[in-house]
C-alpha cells in the first residue's frame, strides 16, 4: 500500500513537471471589415499591444486584420488607430506586424493556420508553430450570432468548425493549454461545442444577448472599442503591470461586471484539467505573457587553453570520422535506402505537378467523364423521345 | 398530364365562367382517353423517374461525396500503441585483448555474465565481441571468432571498444576513457586475468561495472523515453527514482524538438554605438564549427549573425548597483523579461528549421559589469529558445573597442557551445564526446520513432472522428511510406545499426508529418441542416413536386381501376 502511494506521488510529481509550458503564442483575429467596424480592429490592436507589452514576441503573435483602419480615407487621424476617445495611445504605432491582412482573413485561412495545413511556401512568421509545450491565446472579435461568427460579411465560421479545428490541434499535440476569448454578440455559444481538453474559454455575452461597444469618439466618428474588451484591457493595464505579475485568471474573471459590460460574460471551465479550481489558479501571464523559465548559469571560469585543445581534438575527430565515412562510401557507394529515397522523390514530384489544382477538383477527370456521360444520357433520352413522338 | 386525366373526371376547366359552372361541366365532358395515350403518359412519367433515379441521384451522390482514401487504420493504431515495435538497443562493445584467443573468450564470457547481472533494463543490452587487437594483428584484417566477424576500424555500429593493456605498475585494474574516440583503456595486472578453471575474476567484474556506469545515463534516458509511450512496456521498464525522472523531465523541457536542420542566429546587442562590429565569422569558424561538424550525422545547421546598435534590454528591467562587488546586478526573475521581444529583431524567420537564438549583450560602460545577482554569472539559458551571454568590457581596454576580436568573443562562444549542447539534448556523461553523440543518435532515433507513431495514431483517430474532411491518395501513400520506414527503423534498432535507424526514423517522421498536415485535408465548413434544406429546396422543389404528384396520381388511378375491375 505504501509502495503504491509512493508510486502515485511519484506519478503526480512527474505530471507536475510535465505541466510546464515553454512558449506562448497569441492568435488575434478581427473578422469584420469596413469603417463602421473600427472598434473590432481597435479591440485586436489593443490586445496585440498588451501581449507584446507582456513579452510575447512578434514572431509568436499571429494577427489577422481584415481592413486597414489607419489608412481608411474616412480616418480623420491618418495612420493611427485609437481605442479611446482621449486618443492617448496610438495603437498602430510604428512597430506592428499584421500577419494576415484584408482578403487573406478567411475562415479557410484561419482553420489552416490553426491546423497548420498550409502550403510549403508559407513564411514561418505566418504559421502557428506550436507544440505540446505551448500555451495559446486565441482572441476573436467581430459580428456573430448563435453558434457562428461572420468573417468579412462573406462567410461564417461555426462553433463546430472551431471545435473540430481545436480537436485536430489537440490530437497533433499543438498546444499545452489554450485560452479562448471571444467578443461578439451571443459569444458564449461559440465555445459551447468545444470538446478538446485543456481549453479555458470565455466570451462576452450569452445566447440572445448582444455585445455592445463602449463609447464612440466624436472626432473619429465611430465607436472605438467594445465593452467586454475594454474591461478586460482595463484590468490587464491596472493589475498586470509587468512580466513578473502573479495575478490569476480567477481574478480577471471576478472582475467581469455584467452591469458595466451590459451583457453576461461566460466562462467555460469543464474542459480544463482540474476544472474551475485549477483554471482559476492559472496566471494571467501563462496566456498573455511570455514567462520563460530561465536557467541562470554560474560564473565558471573558462580554461581557455584547455578548451582550445578540446576543440582541436574535436576537429581531428571529425576529420577522422569523415575520412572513415568516405572510405566506407567508396567501398559501398550506394546504400539501399538511398536508392529508395530517390524513387520516393520522383513519386512526389509527379504528384506535385497536379498540386496546383484545387481540392474539389482533385478527381477532375472522373468528374468530367461523369458530367459528359450525363449530358450524353440526356441527349440520348431526348433523341429517343422525339423519335418515339415522330413515330 | 394530370389535368388531362379523364378517368377521374372531376377537373374543371379554369377558364369556365363561374356563373355557369354546372351546365358547362355537364356538357363539356372530355372524351375517354385512348389506351395509347394512357400508355404514353405512363411511359413519360416512368422515363422521368428513371432519369431522376438512375442519373440524377448517382450524379448528386458522386459530386457531393467527399473523397476519402483508404488508410490502414488498424496498422496505424497498432503503431501508435507501440504494439508493432518493441524497440531494443543492443550495443556492440568490442574488446581488444593482447592475450590468446581462448583466454580472451573466457574473459569475455565472464564479463558478459556479470554485465547481464548488473543490467536491469532488458531493452538496452551491451554485448561484448572480441576484436583483433591492432598490436597483435593487422588492423584491416577481419578476424573470425565463433562465427562472428568484427572489423573494429570500419564498423560504425561498434558503440565502444575496450582495450586491455597489461601494466606492471600502478593501481590495477584501472581505466581511462578517451575523450575524443570511443575507446576505454583498461589497465590490468597479469595476475588479474581469469584462469580457465576459475569462474568470475576481478578484472571481468571491474570491466562490467565500468561499462555499466558508462551507459548509465543513456539507459536512464531511454527508459524514460520508453516509459512515456503507450502500450505494453512491462518487459522494457526500468525503475527510475523520482529524482532522476524529475531531472530528465527538466532536461526534456529544455531541449529543442528534433529537427533535421536548425538555424542558429547569433546576435550582438548593445545599448550604445560600440562595439559596432565583431569578428564573428572567424570566431564561429574557430570555436563553433568543430562542434557543429561533429554533429553532422544528426543535425544540419545554418547560421546567420546580426549586430544591433542602440538596442537596450526591456526598459522595465532595472539592474541594481551592488556596492560590495562593485557591479550591477540583475535579479533572477528579471532575466525572463530581459530580452526585449518588442524591439529586438529576433527570429527573422529565415532558414528552413527552427531558430536557436544566441544573444550577446554588451552593456554600456556606465552599467558594467552587469551580472546575475543570485549566481554572479553572466549567462543564462532559455529552454527551447537559446542562450544569453552578457559580455562585460574588460578593464584592460579603456578605449572601448569598436570591433570585438575573436579572442574577446572566446568566452561567450564557449558558453554558447555548452548552451547549444544542452539545447540539443546531448547527454552530460560520460566524458567522451563520440559516446555522447552516439547516445544522442539512439535517443533521437527512438524519440522520432515514437513521435511518428503517435502522429499516425492521431491521423487514424481524426479519420474516424471527422468524416467531413477529405483524405487524398497522397495521404495514404505517405502513411504507407511512414509505416514502411518505421518498420525499417525498428529493425535497424534491433540489429544495432543506429545510424540507419535514425535515418529511417527521420524519413518516417517527415512522411507522417506530411500526411497529417496535408494541405487539402481541411474539412468543409460545417453547414447546419436548415442551411442544407434552404439550399436544396428552391432548387429541387419545383422539379420534385410535379414529379411526385404525377406519380401519385397515376398510382391512385391504377389502384382505383384495379379495384373497379376486381369488383365488377
Amino acid at each position: 500500500m505504501k509502495l503504491l502511494l509512493a508510486g502515485l506521488i511519484q506519478l503526480l510529481l512527474a505530471h507536475h513537471a510535465l505541466s510546464e509550458h515553454t512558449s506562448n503564442w497569441a492568435v488575434l483575429v478581427s473578422t469584420s471589415r469596413f469603417w463602421f467596424n473600427y472598434r473590432h480592429l481597435a479591440n485586436v490592436l489593443s490586445l496585440y499591444r498588451t501581449v507584446k507589452r507582456l513579452g510575447i514576441p512578434d514572431s509568436q503573435i499571429i494577427m489577422m486584420l481584415p481592413d486597414d483602419m489607419a489608412c481608411n480615407p474616412r480616418n480623420i487621424f491618418p495612420g493611427t488607430v485609437y481605442n479611446n476617445a482621449d486618443r492617448g495611445l496610438d495603437l498602430y504605432g510604428d512597430n506592428i506586424e499584421v500577419d494576415y491582412r484584408g482578403y487573406e482573413v478567411t475562415v479557410e485561412n484561419f482553420i489552416r493556420l490553426m491546423t497548420d495545413r498550409v502550403s510549403e511556401d508559407m513564411p514561418r512568421s505566418k504559421r502557428l508553430l506550436t507544440d505540446d509545450r505551448s500555451n495559446i491565446l486565441v482572441y476573436m472579435t467581430g459580428h456573430g450570432g448563435n453558434e457562428f461568427l461572420k468573417f468579412q460579411d462573406a462567410e461564417e465560421i461555426s462553433a463546430f468548425d472551431l471545435a473540430d479545428a481545436f480537436e485536430q490541434m489537440w490530437e497533433k499535440k499543438r498546444y499545452h493549454e489554450m485560452l479562448f476569448m471571444i467578443d461578439t454578440c451571443q459569444a458564449n455559444t461559440m465555445y459551447s461545442k468545444f470538446y478538446s481538453p485543456n481549453i479555458l474559454a470565455t466570451g462576452s455575452s450569452e445566447i440572445d444577448q448582444s455585445s455592445y461597444s463602449h463609447h464612440a469618439d466624436n472626432d473619429v466618428g465611430v465607436a472605438v472599442i467594445d465593452r467586454y474588451t475594454y474591461y478586460n484591457l482595463e484590468f490587464l493595464e491596472t493589475h498586470v503591470r509587468d512580466a513578473s505579475s502573479k495575478v490569476t485568471m480567477g481574478e480577471l474573471f471576478d472582475s467581469y461586471d455584467p452591469q458595466k459590460i451590459h451583457s453576461h460574460p461566460g466562462i467555460r471551465y469543464d474542459l480544463f484539467p482540474g476544472g474551475e479550481q485549477e483554471a482559476r489558479k492559472r496566471l494571467i501571464m501563462d496566456f498573455f505573457g511570455n514567462v520563460q523559465s530561465v536557467e541562470a548559469e554560474g560564473a565558471g571560469r573558462v580554461n581557455a587553453t584547455e578548451w582550445e585543445e578540446d576543440l582541436r581534438a574535436i576537429e581531428r575527430m571529425v576529420e577522422e570520422a569523415k575520412r572513415r565515412h568516405n572510405a566506407t562510401l567508396a567501398a559501398a557507394p550506394q546504400h539501399a535506402s538511398v536508392i529508395e529515397e530517390v524513387k520516393v522523390m520522383e513519386g512526389k514530384r509527379h504528384v506535385a505537378t497536379e498540386g496546383a489544382v484545387r481540392v474539389d477538383a482533385a478527381e477532375g477527370w472522373s468528374k468530367q467523364v461523369v458530367g459528359f456521360a450525363s449530358l450524353l444520357g440526356c441527349a440520348a433520352i431526348w433523341v429517343v423521345g422525339s423519335w418515339l413522338e415522330a413515330r | 398530364m394530370a389535368e388531362t386525366d379523364g378517368a377521374t373526371a372531376s377537373v374543371e376547366p379554369l377558364s369556365t365562367p363561374s356563373t355557369d359552372a354546372t351546365s358547362v361541366s355537364a356538357t363539356a365532358k372530355p372524351p375517354p382517353e385512348t389506351q395509347e395515350s394512357i400508355w404514353l403518359r405512363r411511359s413519360v412519367i416512368v422515363s422521368f423517374w428513371l432519369v431522376v433515379v438512375l442519373l440524377g441521384l448517382p450524379v448528386w451522390w458522386k459530386t457531393t461525396a467527399i473523397y476519402r482514401a483508404e488508410l490502414p487504420l488498424e496498422t496505424m493504431g497498432a503503431w501508435a500503441e507501440s504494439k508493432v515495435c518493441q524497440p531494443a538497443f543492443p550495443l556492440k562493445v568490442a574488446v581488444e585483448a593482447p592475450i590468446p584467443a581462448q583466454d580472451a573468450q573466457h574473459l569475455l564470457r565472464d564479463t558478459q555474465h556479470s554485465l547481464d547481472e548488473l543490467n536491469d533494463f532488458s531493452a538496452h543490452r551491451l554485448s561484448l565481441l572480441l576484436a583483433d587487437a591492432p598490436f597483435v594483428a593487422n588492423a584491416s584484417q577481419q578476424i573470425v571468432t565463433d562465427g562472428i566477424a568484427v572489423d573494429v576500424s570500419h564498423d560504425e555500429d561498434i558503440a565502444l571498444s575496450v582495450r586491455l593493456v597489461p601494466v606492471e605498475t600502478g593501481h590495477t585494474p584501472r581505466s581511462l576513457l578517451q575523450p575524443y574516440s570511443p575507446r576505454l583503456d583498461v589497465y590490468y595486472g597479469p595476475s588479474q586475468l581469469p584462469t580457465a578453471a576459475s569462474t568470475g575474476s576481478p578484472l571481468a567484474t571491474y570491466i562490467a561495472e565500468e561499462l555499466h556506469k558508462l551507459f548509465g545515463e543513456e539507459q536512464a534516458l531511454l527508459a524514460h523515453l520508453l516509459s512515456k509511450t503507450p502500450g505494453p512496456r512491462a518487459p522494457v521498464a526500468k525503475r527510475l527514482s523520482s529524482g532522476i525522472i524529475a531531472e530528465l523531465e527538466h532536461r526534456s523541457t529544455r531541449a529543442l524538438k528534433y529537427a533535421p536542420t536548425y538555424h542558429l542566429t547569433f546576435s550582438l546587442f548593445t545599448p550604445i554605438n560600440i562595439p559596432s562590429d565583431w569578428d564573428i565569422e572567424s570566431a564561429l569558424q574557430r570555436y563553433m564549427s568543430p562542434f557543429l561538424d561533429s554533429l553532422t550525422g544528426i543535425h544540419n545547421f545554418t547560421i546567420d549573425t546580426q549586430v544591433q546598435l542602440y538596442s537596450g534590454y526591456t526598459p522595465t528591467v532595472r539592474p541594481e548597483f551592488d556596492e560590495q562587488s562593485k557591479s550591477w546586478t540583475l535579479r533572477k526573475e528579471d532575466l525572463s523579461g530581459f530580452i526585449n521581444a518588442a524591439e529586438w529583431p529576433l527570429t527573422p524567420s529565415i532558414g528552413a528549421g527552427p531558430t536557436v537564438n544566441f544573444v550577446l549583450y554588451v552593456p554600456d560602460r556606465s552599467q558594467s559589469p552587469l551580472v546575475v545577482k543570485e549566481t554572479g554569472g553572466n549567462s543564462w539559458l532559455v529552454p527551447q529558445w537559446g542562450g544569453v551571454v552578457i559580455l562585460n568590457p574588460t578593464e584592460a581596454d579603456e578605449a572601448a573597442p569598436a570591433i570585438m576580436t575573436r579572442e574577446a568573443l572566446a568566452p561567450a562562444m564557449h558558453t554558447f557551445s555548452t548552451q547549444l549542447m544542452s539545447l540539443l539534448g546531448l547527454p552530460q556523461s560520460p566524458g567522451c564526446l563520440p559516446l555522447r553523440i552516439s547516445t544522442l543518435v539512439r535517443v533521437r532515433a527512438a524519440s522520432l520513432l515514437f513521435s511518428a507513431s503517435s502522429t499516425l495514431g492521431a491521423l487514424a483517430r481524426l479519420y474516424n472522428a471527422l468524416p467531413s474532411i477529405p483524405i487524398p491518395d497522397k495521404v495514404a501513400k505517405s502513411v504507407d511510406l511512414t509505416t514502411e520506414h518505421l518498420q525499417l527503423a525498428c529493425d535497424s534498432l534491433k540489429e544495432g545499426r543506429f545510424h540507419s535507424a535514425l535515418e529511417h526514423a527521420r524519413v518516417a517522421e517527415a512522411e507522417a508529418e506530411k500526411a497529417f498536415f496535408e494541405r487539402s485535408m481541411v474539412g468543409q465548413v460545417y453547414f447546419p441542416d436548415e442551411h442544407k434544406v434552404a439550399v436544396y429546396l428552391p432548387l429541387l422543389g419545383p422539379v420534385a413536386v410535379p414529379l411526385i404528384m404525377a406519380a401519385l396520381k397515376e398510382l391512385q388511378t391504377t389502384i382505383r381501376n384495379f379495384k373497379a375491375r376486381r369488383s365488377s
